[in-house]
């Protein structure tokens, strides 16, 4: 019952002159809200609402045993949030010792041709086998053969025919396997 | 007091003061002392409900720990209002206690104790003796809390019937109040109330 005349009364802000106003939302947008101060060391829940860390870690301090979002009362975890970095990142901010560092954004590696495990090949082996769509992986590694990636070690070098060589072998041996595969 | 406590007062207090509750005299907002950490409110008693037409002050103290823990907040106008203990003012909601969470500002949560005014939630009572009387005698529930509006809040409906009453007590010596407890309490029977008064 609260909450529907709350919802209300923030679904229709106070009119105003409209430049100023439009503004203010836009800054708005980027508070926290817990502090409601420009959010410093920015991150954001799974459900989508900013704070800065400290404020948010404080909050999760001051109720370990119910963790929820101080706005929608998601479930929320210190796992679960993502730190927001802008642009000019380097401003140092004055330390507070009490404030553990923000959680680590995670970085995924973005989709490529994976290592085939178990073959152990060396480093600078350019040939790689997609091991998520075997045995196709293999075909479009063999259609790809002739046309050395530019990491590859030039043309006409010992290296380069070793590589080949090595990518020859080792194309049979996939093959092979493939077959294996199919009449065993 | 903390830093962030004040800071953020000060910025909700600005805030309240251009919403547009205030403007429609729905709501109010004003300062106790100079450094922030005692408010008094204001809510207008909701349409519709034995409220209607009274003004009910609030006081609010805002604790160091702010926004972290909810303010404290309680009736200094006495109501007669299943979650609100009629003798201090101690309001039963569960913003102001385990779900309170840190993204609520004074502005909602005035305004969420003006809902709690139009639904009283009498299986989470704070005053027993009035959440009973509001599931068993609706109409006499009613009646007491316009009344109480009436003498307290400045309600526009005096209940003429429930006045004589508390007059007769005030005539043998008790204090007003007092007497308007004793009677509210009994159903507005006056032997009972009596009874209770001078045991
Ligand atoms: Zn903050
Ligand atoms: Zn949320």
């Amino acid at each position: 019952m609260a909450e529907t005349s709350e919802a209300k009364a923030s679904a229709s802000a106070p009119g105003g002159d409209a430049g100023g106003e439009e503004e203010k939302r836009d800054e708005r947008m980027l508070e926290c809200n817990i502090c409601l101060d420009t959010a410093r060391d920015a991150v954001v829940s799974m459900c989508g609402h900013l704070f800065c860390w400290p404020c948010l870690h404080q909050w999760l301090e001051t109720r370990p045993s119910r963790q929820v979002c101080p706005v929608c009362k998601a479930a929320i975890s210190r796992e679960k949030v993502i730190p927001l970095y802008g642009r000019g990142n380097t401003k140092q901010e004055d330390p507070r010792n009490k404030v553990p560092p923000r959680p680590a954004g995670q970085r995924t590696e973005p989709e490529s041709n994976s290592g085939f495990p178990g073959f152990g090949f060396g480093e600078g082996f350019h040939m790689s086998f997609g091991i998520g769509a075997f045995p196709f992986g293999v075909f479009t590694s063999t259609f790809n053969f002739g046309d050395p990636r530019p990491s590859a070690a030039p043309r006409g070098t010992a290296q380069y025919e070793e590589e080949q060589f090595l990518s020859k072998i080792f194309l049979w041996v996939a093959i092979l396997f493939v077959l294996w595969l199919i009449f065993a | 007091m903390a830093n962030i406590a004040a800071k953020r007062i000060k910025r909700e207090f600005k805030e309240v003061m251009k919403s547009e509750e205030v403007a429609g005299g729905d709501i109010k907002l004003e300062l106790v002392n100079d450094c922030w950490t005692e408010l008094q409110g204001e809510i207008a008693g909701p349409p519709d409900t034995p409220y209607e037409g009274g003004t009910f002050l609030l006081e609010i103290k805002v604790p160091e720990t702010y926004p972290f823990n909810p303010p404290k907040i309680r009736f200094m106008t006495k109501i007669w209002h299943p979650n609100v203990s009629s003798a201090t003012g101690a309001i039963c909601l569960d913003i102001l206690k385990d779900q309170w969470a840190a993204a609520l500002t004074l502005r909602t949560v005035l305004l969420s104790i003006q809902a709690l005014l139009s639904a009283a939630e009498p299986n989470d009572p704070q005053d027993a003796v009035v959440a009973k009387q509001y599931r068993e005698n609706p109409q006499l529930f009613n009646m007491t809390a316009r009344h109480w509006t009436n003498i307290y809040a400045g309600g526009p409906t005096s209940v003429w019937e429930f006045n004589q009453k508390v007059q007769r007590l005030l005539d043998m010596g008790i204090d007003e109040h007092q007497a308007r407890v004793a009677l509210s309490t009994y159903d507005w029977e006056l032997e009972r109330a009596t009874e209770q008064l001078f045991c």
